[in-house]
């Protein structure tokens, strides 16, 4: 039931990052009715869902009553159906974007420290990045297996090449100033990386932190779907093959769920770490 | 290293002898940003170097910091050749040099810390030098919760507390408001007068530099310029920043320097005038 509310809030807070949320100025709705409208929203788009499938204007096949769904997840849920499945996704993502960061970060400071590598790569990186991901995943599919391994290198193609094109930007772009300044007061080459380059290229790294997110886990569905042996992807792909749309509904209603709160706490975490960055202002 | 008793060469703070930098232009010309430059600054010396725009001011500190090195001839600092970044001077920029990520205690003690300092050893030297400069409650705060006038002190901190022989100051106070930018030159000028440093400032204007300095250089007008003038400023010191536009030396010393200023400045705006002629 949230669904609406949590959207409109992930939205609102990425607009005015970090700090209390302030009311706004004259004419502006307090949250408590701007709430109660987003709920009344849902009620009224569900409830004309509903009505329109109980009345045979849609087709109850191609659109499931949301009723239904709702016992579905309820299902899934209370029996614990949904956990393990929803585990080996998360695992996959996780590792998906570990890896994927971190290989990123690394690629990305050393071309951007090393200008002879990064001229020598460009063309390369590029060409890879230009392949469209997804017909990856049956290749990873035979090199990897049905496993958790398969996804988690799919999800790494997409975190890899997002977190790699911040980083080198991140640390090209540093303040020329930041560097000379740092250098004059006597930094080593490993206290520049540590004290300039690399909270220089976080605050890049964090700005893309909720697509990086969210392409681990697009990932690791997409590869779940194409192929496994488990997970949400495959749960979801098991109800497609039983033309059971309730079940493929009930999936991708968990999963927006669970992303949801994945990109909530990322919130929160990227507030924390970039407090030092003045407040964004329109 | 040898304990020779060399007394004189090591007599200079900053020594520039026959500096020419020059770039290679895109077109596959040459860029001629300094030629021939000689300066020499004493240790404890205020010396001014003046110029109109493009006269490669910046370029010349740059090549006394070891920023940049010259092209043709020699930069030393107190009797040794300068290779990398010279280690006994701090620099103050014309932007913002403040890492945002810090906070301002955690920026001005930047340079202690990466000396190896311990972080509360540190951190007091720091406390000390934000009360000097009248930060001591910004202490935890971050550098763009700080006014630019603020900013400019903590940054005058961050370069003073490593204790340098030398401060190049790169038109420091140029983004400040007329008013803070007074109070900051006589700030300045009262931490230089306990401190016996020397002191390379760069500005394009003529009054700071007259006000503040022991000797003005002036530049001639780039590309390649060159000094074409050099005036040992006799104004008593301690000098009284916001009277001293009225002191009749002042005024004399801004005439005839000025006179010659003029010159390259109005030679400036001709090539301009020109180039614009040419892409027009």
């Amino acid at each position: 039931m949230t669904l609406v509310g949590s959207k409109k809030n992930g939205l609102s807070s990425a607009l005015d990052a970090g700090g209390p949320r302030r009311r706004r100025g004259r004419g502006d709705i307090s949250p408590l009715a701007m709430r109660t409208a987003q709920l009344i929203l849902t009620a009224a788009v569900l409830g004309a869902w509903e009505l329109s499938v109980r009345t045979g204007i849609v087709d109850e096949f191609f659109f499931p009553l949301p009723s239904d769904i709702f016992q579905t997840v309820w299902l899934w849920v209370s029996s614990g159906f949904v956990f393990p499945h929803l585990w080996i996704t998360m695992q996959e993502a996780i590792l998906a974007f570990l890896v994927g960061a971190a290989a990123g970060l690394l690629l990305g400071f050393v071309l951007a420290r090393v200008r002879f590598l990064e001229r020598l790569l460009d063309p390369f990186l590029q060409m890879f990045n230009a392949l469209p991901r997804v017909v990856l995943a049956p290749i990873f599919l035979l090199w990897f297996g049905l496993g958790i391994w398969s996804k988690v290198a799919f999800g790494f193609t997409l975190v890899f090449f997002i977190v790699f094109f911040n980083t080198l930007e991140g640390v090209k772009s540093v303040d020329r100033v930041l560097v000379d300044n740092a250098r004059m007061l006597g930094a080593s080459e490993k206290q520049l990386l540590r004290h300039v380059f690399i909270p220089s290229a976080l605050t890049w790294i964090f700005s893309s932190l909720h697509i990086s997110v969210g392409f681990a886990i697009t990932g690791a569905v997409v590869g779940e779907y194409l192929g496994a042996s488990a997970g949400v992807g495959y749960a979801i792909a098991q109800a497609q093959g039983v033309f059971d749309t309730k079940g493929v509904f009930a999936g991708m209603f968990i999963l927006m769920i669970v992303v949801l709160i994945i990109d909530l706490l990322v919130n929160r975490l990227e507030r924390h770490l970039l407090r030092w960055r003045p407040a964004q202002s329109s | 290293m040898m304990p020779a008793a060399q007394a004189d060469p090591k007599k200079y703070a900053v020594e520039l002898t026959g500096c020419t930098k020059q770039f290679p232009t895109p077109g596959g010309e040459t860029y001629f940003a300094v030629r021939d430059i000689n300066l020499k600054v004493e240790p404890g010396r205020f010396v001014s170097i003046v110029g109109p725009t493009g006269s490669g001011k910046s370029t010349i500190l740059n090549m006394a910091a070891g920023l940049l090195s010259p092209s043709v001839g020699e930069v030393k600092s107190f009797g040794e050749a300068v290779s990398g970044v010279n280690r006994r001077a701090s620099y103050m920029f014309q932007q913002d040099p403040l890492l945002p990520w810090k906070t301002v205690i955690d920026n001005v003690s930047l340079g202690l810390t990466m000396a190896g300092v311990s972080k509360a050893e540190a951190h007091s030297e720091a406390r000390r030098w934000l009360e000097k400069v009248g930060l001591k409650n910004f202490a935890d705060r971050y550098p763009h919760q700080l006014s630019g006038g603020m900013r400019k002190r903590t940054a005058v901190a961050q370069a003073w507390i490593v204790n340098p022989d030398i401060l190049l100051m790169d038109e420091p106070f140029s983004a400040l408001d007329v008013q803070t930018r007074q109070i900051m030159e006589n700030e300045l000028l009262q931490l230089w007068q306990e401190s016996g440093k020397a002191v390379v400032f760069i500005t394009h204007d003529l009054d700071e530099a007259i006000a503040l300095s022991d000797e003005v250089v002036i530049l001639g007008a780039g590309p390649g310029s060159t000094v074409v003038g050099s005036y040992e400023i006799d104004i008593p010191r301690p000098r009284d920043l916001l009277d001293i536009r009225d002191d009749p030396q002042f005024v004399a010393l801004h005439r005839e320097i000025w006179g010659r200023l003029k010159i390259e400045v109005s030679k400036t705006y001709e090539t301009a005038m020109a180039e614009e002629g040419e892409v027009a």
